[in-house]
């Protein structure tokens, strides 16, 4: 490595560090709570199906698993998930994750496109395992997805540092509104040990031009983003896809909370326009703002729970923090959820 | 026992702290060199090496920055000098200055003596499994040369350790996650203990070998390489599907010599004979001909005599045949012509008669191909022989008896319904024009109605015209131009035989929508409207013009009734006596330049462009501007109708036209390049000349078609969807198909 390349990271090490920072730290996660979700979502093979999606497997799921797995402080789960998802999933030309995975298909992989929210949670997770446990393989495996996401993903377009949502089919040249991008990819809290990994200005930017554009995405009467998001001209709802604020975008206020600088007021406004008046979250068409489908399951109604504790110290009520959701995706919300209490605000529990 | 099996490390390295000796077959050298980069490898290998070096470091400082950034405090060692440096195992099994093969280089020596892990060896001798323990053994001997395996390893006894005992048990069932599972369990659990160097060892071959062949099946081939070149355990003779894998890797990824080299391995060192031939039959499918001929020189004699690819040579003389076949400059060794000769004349399958055929069809070899097609249709008929027959037979100018051996075939395949296509259209424009019987006819009518083929349509016009039924023949004239609205001959067909039946109504029309592009149609406004161009002294035709058959009004599909009447020949024996003022043999040189212009159109009505352009040729020297004008405007449109686009260029040229005039072959020329650019896959330049097409002439359905395809190439598909949801809707089948292909790529499907 050259003097100027360490120097590079020195600098942004100081900067983050000096910034509060964020990252997750191993035993947030209660080891029943783990349990409890290996019980019913990681199969012996070590891969974490996805049971309200006909039970395949994905690389966003692997890439939760292992930061699950991580939080929970569980080597041995950790590396069952990572064998599975280095065998069956790193094996695209270009270093990034296959992003699907059907047990009922042959080859097992149906979609050879990548996942980009997948390959930032499984580099993530590897780093941090990595640096916890001495693992120097999961280190060198997560500097290079880290690289290969950079390299392929992270692009700049029209002045802002964006990350496409895959390696194929978003870009500007690949659709007439390209680039289309999909906020809920963004794991900011991802983007600092990304830099530390692959070392480039264009991480911070990213972040940095990610909440900008989130900040622009206020779409339809209730003022809230849409998953896929057309940025050929000024950002607007993507052509092809449903205009509304769905159960992928459910996750970026969690996202927006978890990240290393303050910016919870965003996630506080985002969320604040994503509740109905009776309290309860929802699918929304963001065209009416008429709610689409209720949400009822506690997962998704978990991140309420953190922003009134942020916001005014309320607990978490108790039946919220045992896993009831029974399905892969909230239930996976729900625990990133309690970790992050678990981690920075143990006085709401 | 000596059981002497090839070892291939290159050099002496350590893997999981094993070591394993330097090999005199050095295959994974040349796949490092290569997985680095073709050219300048060892120079390149050497870089990365350094650089690997470096990301070491980065790494472990990586892991201390992520620490200090987990505690927050800021105040943290982060960049503490390195400490050691952990060598990544690429960097050291290939050596820029690697010694020439055979010097033996013992690097590795000094290593401490081997401690042989027996456990794998014992779990698989308990388990009964001989043939795991048997390559167990080969194994462990490839790696410790100086090991001796135990004399009865069945009566080793059992590992005592319980929980190793179920470690294997896992990896003898391919559960490898389990496995690394269990170990980073018992490790946390009794921090001294360390897992065996051979359960580490298999596992990790076994994982690299499973996301090989997952990259593999997924046509990863880059993936495919660098799994291969960062585990040389996993090429050599016990894993020969993952050196064929490695080979297709390498032949995908334009290397092929890296493929050769991969299968010359397997063929110089590997004994399984099974395996052997497939190596053979592997590289004839992947590699060209030329490249698998130094692989077929690796065979061995048998014990018996033999060569020991003499139960696969008739597979491999199919095999070579098919590519010459689909080659045709590709020269094979006559042998495996002759043995496919034999085969064919003797045991062999209708197919090999086939083969056979289709080479000595590309091979201007007329006679033989008959032969051979003849042959395979005799011994069982098929659809691919009669197509075969049926080119020979059209190369040697009898198209009748093409469509007689192609007519109940034709619906086999897309190229059999062209080959019959073209049977018809060769048929009907045959000179003089033959008598075909009615039956002929009818077929023919239905297919070409079926499949829309407007040059049949209009040749059936002209064959109409011939025997003196301008009713039918105007039906069909008409029927080709709905089929294709920019075919100027049917128009022209149509205004003449208007014309001819004094319909003055129907010739104004024709006359007024083609007067701009065409000047021969433009030109016949003059002519007195009795006269008959062709057809001239044409004895009146006894023909009686006849409805449709009923089988024919069947096969109909959108064609509106009126344009379906097929041409009736029940009683027509009489031969047209047709002589035209310009079928008569004449020196073209020595021609008035209006006489020579005259008979370029008269043959251009005949249907024969190649002696109707020598004529325009000798007419473009005219002084007489009008004249030259007009010849190069004939020879242009003679050269189009030849297919030969870049000559038509150059004589649309070589006089001035006027504007209007020049429109039409600057049209269709360039539709041709357009077409042309599309077949050889420049999709830009397709676009290009489209473009440049719109300029001069509203794009037909066709084109539009065309256009679509193009973007769907180039990554465009909604532009491709813009363009065939209009062209779909003039209910065009080609551009709904289209559509849908648009749709599907946009995920609209």
């Amino acid at each position: 490595m050259t003097v100027s390349k360490l120097m590079a990271i020195v600098a942004v090490l100081s900067m983050l560090v000096s910034a509060s920072p964020a990252a997750s730290q191993q035993g947030s996660l209660r080891s029943a709570l783990w349990e409890t979700y290996k019980e019913r979502f990681l199969d012996r093979s070590g891969r974490i199906v996805d049971n309200g999606n006909g039970g395949i497997s994905h690389s966003e799921g692997q890439g939760y698993g292992l930061l699950l797995a991580f939080l929970a402080d569980r080597p041995a789960d950790f590396e069952q998930i990572w064998t599975f998802t280095n065998t069956e999933l790193m094996i695209r030309s270009d270093g990034l994750a296959a992003w699907k995975w059907d047990p009922k298909a042959e080859p097992r992989v149906t979609d050879l496109n990548n996942a980009s929210d997948g390959d930032l949670l499984i580099s993530y997770a590897l780093a941090m395992a990595g640096s916890a446990w001495d693992r120097e393989d999961y280190l060198r495996s997560a500097a290079a997805i880290a690289r290969a996401i950079l390299d392929n993903l992270v692009v700049e377009r029209g002045g802002r540092v964006l990350l496409l949502p895959a390696a194929k089919g978003f870009d500007a040249g690949e659709r007439p509104d390209g680039p289309v991008i999909n906020p809920s990819y963004w794991v900011y809290e991802a983007f600092p040990i990304m830099e530390i990994l692959a070392p480039s200005d264009r991480w911070t930017q990213l972040q940095e031009d990610g909440l900008a554009l989130l900040q622009m995405m206020e779409f339809g009467p209730r003022e809230l983003p849409a998953e896929w998001v057309s940025l050929a001209r000024q950002p607007k709802p993507a052509e092809g896809f449903p205009a509304e604020y769905g159960y992928n975008a459910l996750r970026i206020p969690l996202y927006l909370v978890r990240a290393p600088s303050d910016i919870g007021k965003l996630a506080q406004q985002l969320q604040k326009n994503a509740t109905l008046d009776n309290g309860n979250g929802a699918i929304f068409d963001l065209t009416t703002g008429d709610p689409k489908e209720p949400l009822g399951n506690s997962g998704y109604r978990f991140i309420n729970h953190i922003l009134a504790c942020v916001e005014d110290g309320t607990s978490v009520p108790v039946a919220e923090r045992d896993l009831t959701s029974e399905l892969y995706y909230p239930a996976t919300l729900h625990l990133l959820g309690l970790a992050y209490v678990v981690e920075k605000h143990p006085s709401c529990l | 026992m000596s059981l002497k099996l090839p070892v291939m490390m290159v050099t002496a390295t350590l893997v999981a702290g094993l070591y394993v000796t330097q090999s005199d077959q050095p295959f994974s050298s040349r796949l490092h060199s290569s997985a680095v980069g073709q050219e300048g490898g060892a120079l390149r290998t050497a870089q990365i090496a350094s650089e690997e070096g470096e990301d070491i470091r980065h790494l472990e400082d990586a892991a201390r920055n992520i620490r200090a950034l987990q505690e927050g405090s800021g105040k943290t060692e982060r960049l503490a000098q390195p400490s050691r440096i952990v060598p990544f195992q690429l960097s050291q099994v290939d050596y820029p200055d690697m010694p020439p093969e055979g010097t033996g280089n013992e690097t590795g020596a000094e290593q401490q003596p081997p401690q042989v892990d027996e456990s794998a060896l014992r779990y698989f001798a308990a388990q009964g499994d001989q043939e795991r323990l048997a390559a167990e053994i080969a194994r462990l001997r490839q790696l410790y040369p100086d090991w001796t395996p135990p004399e009865d390893p069945l009566a080793v006894p059992q590992n005592a350790d319980r929980q190793l005992e179920s470690m294997w048990q896992l990896y003898a069932e391919g559960r490898y996650p389990e496995v690394r599972k269990a170990i980073v369990e018992r490790q946390a659990a009794e921090p001294a203990w360390q897992p065996p160097a051979d359960l580490l060892d298999r596992l990790g071959i076994a994982e690299a070998r499973s996301r090989l062949v997952n990259a593999s099946n997924l046509k990863q081939y880059q993936t495919v390489i660098e799994v291969g070149a960062s585990n040389p355990a996993l090429l050599n003779c016990t894993e020969v599907d993952v050196l064929w894998r490695v080979a297709e890797a390498f032949a995908n990824t334009e290397r092929p010599q890296r493929a050769v080299d991969a299968y010359s391995y397997i063929l110089a060192n590997c004994t399984d004979p099974g395996e052997r031939a497939a190596t053979v039959q592997k590289a004839a499918g992947t590699l060209p001909y030329g490249q698998v001929q130094p692989l077929l020189a690796l065979e061995k004699s048998t014990a018996d005599g033999g060569r020991e690819f003499d139960a696969i040579r008739d597979d491999l003389a199919r095999r070579f045949v098919s590519e010459a076949n689909e080659e045709p400059a590709l020269e094979i060794a006559p042998e495996y012509v002759e043995r496919l000769r034999d085969l064919a004349a003797g045991r062999g399958t209708a197919a090999d008669a086939v083969l056979l055929g289709w080479y000595h069809l590309r091979r201007d070899n007329a006679g033989e191909a008959e032969t051979w097609f003849r042959r395979a249709k005799e011994r069982e008929d098929s659809a691919e022989a009669s197509q075969g027959l049926a080119l020979v037979l059209l190369e040697g100018g009898k198209p009748a008896e093409a469509e007689a051996v192609l007519h109940r075939w034709r619906e086999s395949s897309e190229d059999t319904m062209a080959t019959y296509l073209a049977a018809t259209a060769n048929l009907l424009a045959a000179d003089p024009p033959p008598t075909i019987e009615d039956e002929v006819l009818t077929r023919m009518a239905q297919a070409v109605i079926a499949r829309r083929y407007a040059p049949s349509a209009q040749q059936f016009g002209w064959y109409a015209r011939a025997f003196d039924q301008p009713e039918t023949a105007a039906q069909w004239f008409e029927t080709a131009l709905q089929w294709a609205p920019e075919d100027e001959p049917s128009a022209y067909g149509l205004a003449l035989t208007r014309q001819q039946l004094n319909d003055r109504a129907g010739f104004a029309e024709i006359q007024q929508a083609w007067a701009e592009r065409s000047a021969r149609i433009a030109d016949l406004a003059a002519t007195p409207s009795s006269s008959a161009r062709v057809g001239d002294g044409a004895a009146p035709a006894p023909a009686q013009v006849a409805n449709a058959p009923a089988a024919v009004r069947a096969a109909r599909n959108g064609v509106p009734e009126s344009r379906n009447v097929v041409a009736q020949s029940k009683t027509m024996t009489a031969r047209s006596a047709r002589t035209s003022s310009c079928t008569s043999r004449v020196d073209i040189s020595r021609l008035s330049p209006g006489a020579a212009l005259a008979r370029g159109w008269c043959l251009m009505e005949l249907n024969r462009p190649l002696e109707a352009a020598d004529s325009f040729g000798v007419a473009i020297l005219s002084n007489n501007r009008t004249v030259s004008e007009d010849a190069a405007y004939g020879q242009s449109l003679a050269y189009l109708r030849l297919g030969l686009t870049d000559r038509a260029a150059v004589a649309a040229t070589r006089a001035p036209m006027a504007a209007a005039r020049a429109r039409e072959p600057q049209a269709s020329i360039l539709a041709d390049r357009a077409i042309q650019a599309f077949q050889s896959e420049r999709f830009r330049e397709a676009l290009l000349y489209l473009d440049q097409r719109m300029q001069v002439q509203q794009e037909p359905v066709d084109l539009m078609v065309l256009r679509g395809y193009s973007y769907m190439n180039l990554n465009r598909p909604y532009d491709a969807l813009r363009i065939f949801e209009a062209a779909a809707a003039t209910g065009s089948r080609d551009a709904s198909r289209g559509l849908a292909d648009a749709k599907e790529a946009v995920g609209l499907n």
